[in-house]
């Protein structure tokens, strides 16, 4: 196994010098990070939150979404959400401390979430304007299973947590040791592998209801 | 004929096949272009996704040290693997040690490249295809003909037909819709049920030891999740030095495959399940896989290594959308795979890729990354020349007009003597058909030249002044 | 440009050259309305590109050194073809890169080659006057000049100027009609596929003509057409440029 990665090594070694001083290869990287703000498509005129909401609705993430003024209104608008579309109320709530002190009276819920659940309903880490993307770390309080199970998916996001651009995200947790996962989720699941026809659903969720908690004038 | 043109002749009689890649094809441009058009700033970003890939090439062993030691902090395995054959087995080691009865996996080309499906079934593991087009084509017994559309040449009445013979409960099937429908339930369970779960990366980041996918539909995560174990393979050139710059190169890997702006699922898999989890597969297995990129990059084909796998030079070249992926005969089809076939299966059963190009461009302009395919193809052909592969009468032919391009006074005779027979061949200013010239008089008429040569009705002219 | 009229090469390219000289003599016409100084090298012969694209890199060195002589000493070379002006500028010094004598002498040729119609648009700034083609007209982008060498607008801003002349948009007029010089002798199969798609899309904009830059590509595409019996007539955009549209298209005889 070792000699392999010798092998490897030294087959790079016949064309490539010898790898260069890490202060060199660091200087270099620079200068190219350097002109990453100016390749970024200039889209993130407004808020951030703003931003997003519009991106998430627009056609090529086509979410749903809408916003409320606290946590406090999640559940109602949770409600609302399977009310319209005929979903009964047995929801799969991602085991989060914010979510589960909320009031969920008129629901029946459970911590945990099966493999053709219908309903699962959650709380995003964040999101990212530039790509109407919500992001999740995978945690205790974050299954990473909740996002790809369930047919409808329903997130609460933090208006203060959504991040202008990707690389906003990235500088945040620049340092920190990953989590097991970091999904950007960006939509809901679809599939364009049969004539290039996009048909929602694929594996993942079929819908996603984004829930954007909050907002800069309260 | 060859091999090539076998398979050329058969891909163009194919009645649906031409159609079935137009469908594919013709949405992927038109969304390509449209999210190209909506951003300004391509051209730039462009070069900076070149030049970052071309950083990490040129510092490859600093950026796999880094890569390996950053992904055994998450607990990663990491191993390495010089040949395909070599990484298959250590894939299926794992697995076995594992007492895997099943594996779910997800799309990778690396996988495909290196053989193992065939690996997994040899060693008698129940393998799931779990992307929807790989699942199409497992069920078809068939290979990718695209690296991201691999059942691009079924048409939706060929899945049809395929899902309801192999689908439990399949339903109605008159739509995509309910195609995408029967297939998510058919393989619901296999998610859960996996002991392991394999997939590809399509970059590695650095300074993390995270390794990342995209999908659209779920899949990966699904297969990456649920199982005991996950077991990554990637090449070695798919490293990226942070999460940072993966974020350049997501900008232009997916604008350039789908024309959307980012995957509707981007993730990032470092190291397995951790304390307090609720999920995620208790070992977490890195195959790097070297299979032909030290060659490539020994053979001068260093700028093939900054390749994304995005597809979009396929999806606008005028060769491979006349005669689709299998035509290629390798895992890599269109500009792409005209580079890299030669240098994984070797120039000699190759060589007709690079030389069935028309050197048009279009691949080179779309490239996200820059790859001068057009510049590569060539070189291949100066290989083949060199190396005598070059068929005789061409060759032959070849050298004759350059012994008379180089000795212009014969040359102007023998080509007004020519011009001078030509005519007789023609009728009413064209000629249908003429010895020598049936590559081109099989399907065009070739129009009669004018008179003498430019050159003598010039000299005349300036001699009547 | 200076006051001095410049002395011009024509490099009329191996195809003109035998198979339509009028396009030469289309090329001739422009070049003296701009007043340049214009010959026609006797020793000229071919660029070479059919030797470089089937990988004899010795063959093609050879050509090029032979035309890095016969050029020498010229303002400006010109070319009636965005090909083979591409082969001379961007493939020439590359093919020299480790004899810098050759080197830098390619790099002189390179940097005084021209394509005729960006030639004629990009430096004089020219627009026919007086030219007239009562016709309908559509345009085909040969992909060397459209991608090695930016010909694209300059064509099209020139046959503007054409009293009569209406131009027709092509759907795809920057994809590939499938000539690829060797490439469409080698593979008649595929490359016919490719010139049928371009014959249809040629054909769908009901226009009388159908005209390009390139010679190679619109053989390919005029002899597709005539096999398939379309009326549309092709010719290279600087006959029409010239005034010579009202005479024999490619392939009809005077
Ligand atoms: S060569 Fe370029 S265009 Fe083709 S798949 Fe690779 S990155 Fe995409």
């Amino acid at each position: 196994m070792t000699d392999a990665k010798q092998a490897i090594f030294a087959a790079i070694r016949k064309t490539l010098p010898a790898p260069a001083p890490a202060p060199t290869i660091a200087a270099e990287l620079s200068q190219l990070r350097a002109r990453i703000n100016a390749t970024r498509p200039d889209r993130v005129s407004g808020p951030a939150d703003e931003v997003f909401l519009e991106r998430v609705q627009s056609p090529g993430v086509a979410a749903t979404a809408e916003r409320i003024n606290s946590f406090d209104e999640f559940p109602a608008a949770v409600m609302r959400y399977a009310v319209r579309h005929n979903l009964g109320l047995d929801i799969a709530l991602q085991p989060h401390p914010d979510l589960a002190t909320l009031n969920w009276s008129g629901c029946q819920t459970h911590d945990h979430i099966g493999t053709d659940e219908t309903l699962a309903v959650g709380l995003a880490l964040g999101g990212i304007a530039e790509t109407g993307s919500l992001i999740f770390h995978s945690s205790q309080i974050s299954p990473t299973l909740f996002a790809f199970l369930p047919l409808h998916h329903i997130v609460a996001i933090p208006y203060k947590n959504i991040w202008p651009w990707m690389e906003d995200y990235v500088a945040s947790f620049a340092g920190k040791s990953p989590p097991r996962n970091v999904n950007f989720v960006t939509g809901a699941s679809g599939t364009t592998d049969i004539e290039g026809a996009l048909v929602r659903g694929a594996h993942g969720p079929g819908w996603l209801h984004i829930v954007v908690v909050g907002s800069p004038g309260l | 004929m060859n091999a090539f043109q076998g398979r050329v002749t058969a891909a163009l009689a194919d009645p649906t096949l031409k159609t079935a890649i137009d469908r594919t094809t013709n949405t992927a441009r038109s969304k390509r272009a449209a999210a190209i058009a909506a951003w300004p700033e391509f051209a730039q970003a462009r070069e900076l996704g070149r030049d970052m890939k071309d950083h990490v090439i040129a510092n490859m062993e600093y950026y796999l040290t880094m890569f390996e030691a950053n992904a055994v902090k998450t607990g990663a395995k990491i191993h390495w693997a010089r040949t395909g054959q070599e990484a298959c087995e250590i894939v299926v080691g794992i697995c076995k040690a594992a007492k895997a009865k099943s594996v779910t996996r997800s799309k990778s080309m690396l996988g495909e490249e290196i053989g193992l499906p065939h690996a997994l079934e040899a060693a008698g593991i129940e393998r799931v295809e779990t992307d929807l087009a790989e699942h199409i084509i497992q069920l078809a017994g068939e290979t990718p003909s695209h690296i991201i559309w691999p059942a691009l040449h079924k048409t939706r009445e060929q899945v049809g037909e395929l899902f309801r013979a192999h689908h439990t409960d399949p339903g109605e099937l008159a739509t995509v819709e309910e195609m995408v429908s029967s297939a998510r339930r058919n393989l619901r369970e296999k998610f859960m049920a996996a002991d392991v779960g394999i997939s590809g990366a399509n970059f590695l980041i650095a300074d993390t030891g995270a390794i990342c996918t995209v999908t659209n539909e779920g899949n990966a995560e699904l297969t990456t999740t649920p199982p005991r174990v996950h077991i990554v393979t990637a090449g070695i050139e798919k490293l990226v030095p942070s999460m940072v710059e993966a974020m350049t190169m997501l900008r232009l890997l997916v604008r350039s495959a789908t024309g959307a702006e980012l995957t509707q699922y981007t993730t990032f898999h470092a190291g397995p399940k951790q304390p307090g989890d609720v999920d995620g597969p208790e070992e977490f297995h890195i195959v790097l896989v070297d299979a032909g990129r030290t060659t490539m990059l020994a053979e001068g084909l260093a700028e093939m290594l900054r390749c994304l796998r995005c597809g979009a030079c396929m999806n606008h070249c005028v060769v491979y959308r006349q005669i689709g992926g299998h035509a290629y005969g390798a895992t890599y089809p269109g500009p792409m795979g005209s580079v890299i076939t030669p240098s994984l299966d070797g120039l000699e059963t190759s060589q007709d890729l690079p030389r069935a190009c028309t050197l048009n461009g279009q691949c080179h302009e779309v490239c996200p990354v820059a790859i001068p395919l057009p510049t590569l193809i060539r070189g291949w052909r100066t290989k083949a020349w060199v190396q005598g592969y070059e068929p005789l009468h061409t060759a032959w032919a070849l050298r004759i007009w350059e012994f008379f391009a180089l000795r212009p006074v014969l040359y102007q005779l023998a080509s007004n003597l020519a011009l001078r027979i030509m005519p007789l061949f023609a009728k009413g200013g064209w000629i249908s058909k003429m010895p020598l010239a049936g590559g081109w008089t099989r399907y065009r008429d070739m129009p009669i030249p004018q008179g003498g040569s430019f050159l003598a009705q010039y000299k005349k002219r300036q001699a009547a002044k | 440009m200076k006051n001095n009229p410049p002395r011009v090469a024509l490099f009329a390219t191996c195809l003109v050259d035998a198979m339509r000289p009028q396009i030469g003599f289309a090329a001739l016409a422009l070049l003296e309305q701009v007043n340049c100084l214009v010959e026609v090298p006797m020793g000229q012969t071919c660029c070479g590109q059919p030797a470089l694209n089937s990988g004899d890199q010795d063959g093609t060195r050879k050509i090029a050194k032979h035309n890095i002589k016969l050029l020498a000493g010229f303002d400006h070379v010109v070319v009636p073809s965005g090909s083979c002006a591409a082969t001379i500028k961007k493939d020439y010094p590359d093919l020299f890169e480790t004899d810098p004598v050759w080197h830098a002498k390619a790099v002189d040729l390179a940097n005084r080659t021209y394509e005729l119609l960006s030639y004629m648009s990009d430096i004089w700034g020219w627009r026919p006057k007086n030219v007239s083609c009562a016709t309908t007209a559509t345009y085909h982008d040969s992909c060397s000049g459209l991608r090695s060498l930016n010909v694209q607008a300059q064509p099209r801003a020139m046959l503007a100027s054409v009293a009569g002349l209406e131009m027709r948009p092509l759907e795809g007029a920057n994809v590939c009609c499938g000539f690829g010089g060797t490439f469409c002798v080698k593979y008649p199969d595929i490359s016919n596929a490719i010139v049928a798609e371009k014959a249809a899309a040629i054909n769908a904009t009901g226009a009388d003509l159908l005209l390009g830059g390139d010679l190679g590509c619109l053989m390919n595409m005029a002899g597709k057409l005539h096999r398939d019996g379309s009326k549309i007539r092709a010719f290279h955009a600087a006959e029409i440029l010239a005034g010579m549209g009202d005479g024999p298209a490619i392939g009809e005889t005077a």
